[in-house]
């Protein structure tokens, strides 16, 4: 069973459309989203979740439709949609206490060790944190709650270099039991060479490739020039696609 | 209690709104238009909605292991709370004013069952238009707002103007008789209310599942 499955994902805004986007996650593979800034990997993410209506195309969440089955599939879910900008006056205790009111699988045992982990003081207000800090507390959230799937966007922006090879550590230890999957955004291309089993790459809101890491890297080799004496890397694909000529 | 209503209460609510709710206690105001109290409780839920835009809640609770309509469902419990509490906060009061100042409101009506009922009246009718209008987009508390205080304003008026006609006067009544014919106006404001209340959440939550956040 597919972890994710997304097919056919249509939105249309007056000067950007999201067309057709399709590809599937695998239980307990850890998926990249990439794209440059506008291509449409947030409008993805949120339509996934019903945050941005879309205007056509299917969902399954762990094997359920969404969003007929939406409280069933975000019981099952874990999101981090970039770092927690809500409440930036509240502690984080009083978010905690109301978000875990939520979740049937809450394992306060497990928030409180990643709180340890991470370094969060739960006493502090959500405007007292760091943006690293903010990231890491929303994560916190999402582990603690029995989560089979998850969602993230851009959850590595604005860590510093040890918070996000912390991080990473911390992706391929969730998706080793082959129970767990990851889907998320970046364009810190050098995550996802590091752990991302497979790669969907969006331009200008289309699917322009999706496959296995090795897979996706060979299939953007024709790209070489005479003078590049090693294979490119994903920043290399992503800058020689996306590159064009500014006018100024 | 709900989950959502903890949450509105403990995250969502401006802390002004729990002040609008004791504005119940302006009836023991000797001389005052007491249609204003539930003009206060309008002004404290436009305040909340207005805070939940600078907080992002409406964004938290859409991430949330619930429908995406009950972001709706949580604002329409914290109505009926606010409102409810500041209408039963408002009882002994009643009582109070008339116990001890029985020679009546020269400015409008008294605090009776009447005004109770044109109360829920009033809320039923603000809550349908205010949530209506504000979960078109989510964060167009202003307009929102403005468009519900037209006939909230106009029917504080009209209650306020009514028990000046001689016709009327059995509207403005604290004794016995006077209570019981009241009785239907109270009743039919509660109706109305229930009423309200449900249109505005099935209106609200269809606009509300288009609303890209």
């Amino acid at each position: 069973m597919n972890a994710l499955t997304v097919a056919g994902l249509t939105k249309t805004y007056p000067s950007f459309t999201l067309d057709r986007v399709s590809f599937t996650l695998e239980r307990g593979r850890i998926m990249g989203l990439i794209g440059k800034n506008g291509a449409g990997k947030s409008t993805t993410l949120k339509s996934i979740l019903n945050l941005v209506s879309p205007d056509g195309g299917r969902i399954e969440l762990l094997g359920m439709p969404f969003p007929a089955q939406e409280t069933a599939c975000k019981q099952k879910t874990g999101v981090v949609l970039g770092g927690i900008d809500f409440f930036q006056h509240k502690r984080l205790e009083a978010i905690t206490a109301v978000t875990r009111r939520f979740y049937r699988e809450w394992d306060q045992g497990a928030y409180e060790r990643y709180l340890r982990e991470f370094g969060l003081d739960t006493r502090k207000r959500v405007s007292e944190l760091s943006a690293g800090m903010r990231v890491k507390y929303l994560i916190a959230l999402a582990l603690s709650h029995g989560a089979e799937l998850f969602l993230f966007d851009e959850p590595t922006s604005g860590l510093d270099p040890v918070s996000r090879d912390e991080l990473l550590e911390l992706f391929r230890a969730l998706a080793a039991d082959g129970s767990r999957s990851i889907l998320f955004s970046t364009h810190i291309t050098s995550d996802l060479e590091r752990c991302a089993d497979s790669i969907t790459y969006i331009k200008d809101g289309k699917v322009l490739a999706c496959a296995e890491k090795e897979a996706f890297l060979r299939s953007f080799q024709h790209l070489r020039a005479p003078e590049d004496t090693a294979p490119l890397t994903l920043e290399d694909i992503m800058i020689r696609t996306e590159r064009r000529t500014l006018h100024v | 209690m709900s989950d959502l209503l903890y949450k509105e209460l403990r995250l969502a609510a401006h802390p002004s709104l729990f002040i609008f709710m004791c504005m119940g206690a302006l009836v023991l105001i000797p001389a005052y238009p007491y249609g204003a109290v539930f003009f206060f409780g309008c002004l404290g839920l436009f305040q909340s909605a207005m805070f939940d835009r600078e907080t992002r809640d409406v964004f938290y609770t859409a991430l949330l292991p619930r429908p995406k309509r009950d972001v709706i469902k949580g604002k329409l419990l914290l109505a009926v709370f606010a409102q409810t509490a500041q209408l039963a906060m408002s009882l002994p009061f009643a009582f109070l004013r008339a116990l001890y100042l029985p020679e009546g409101n020269p400015v409008g009506i008294e605090p009776n069952a009447a005004w109770y009922g044109f109360g829920w009246m009033i809320y039923g009718v603000f809550n349908l238009i205010f949530f209506t209008r504000f979960f078109k987009t989510a964060y167009k508390a202003g307009t929102a707002f403005l468009t519900a205080l037209v006939p909230v304003t106009l029917g504080i008026f009209a209650m306020e103007a009514a028990v000046h006609f001689p016709g009327m006067a059995w509207l403005d009544g604290t004794d016995g008789a006077s209570l019981l014919r009241q009785v239907p106006v109270l009743l039919a404001g509660v109706l109305m209310y229930a009423a309200a209340n449900a249109l505005a959440y099935w209106i609200s939550a269809k606009r509300f599942e288009r609303v890209d956040l």
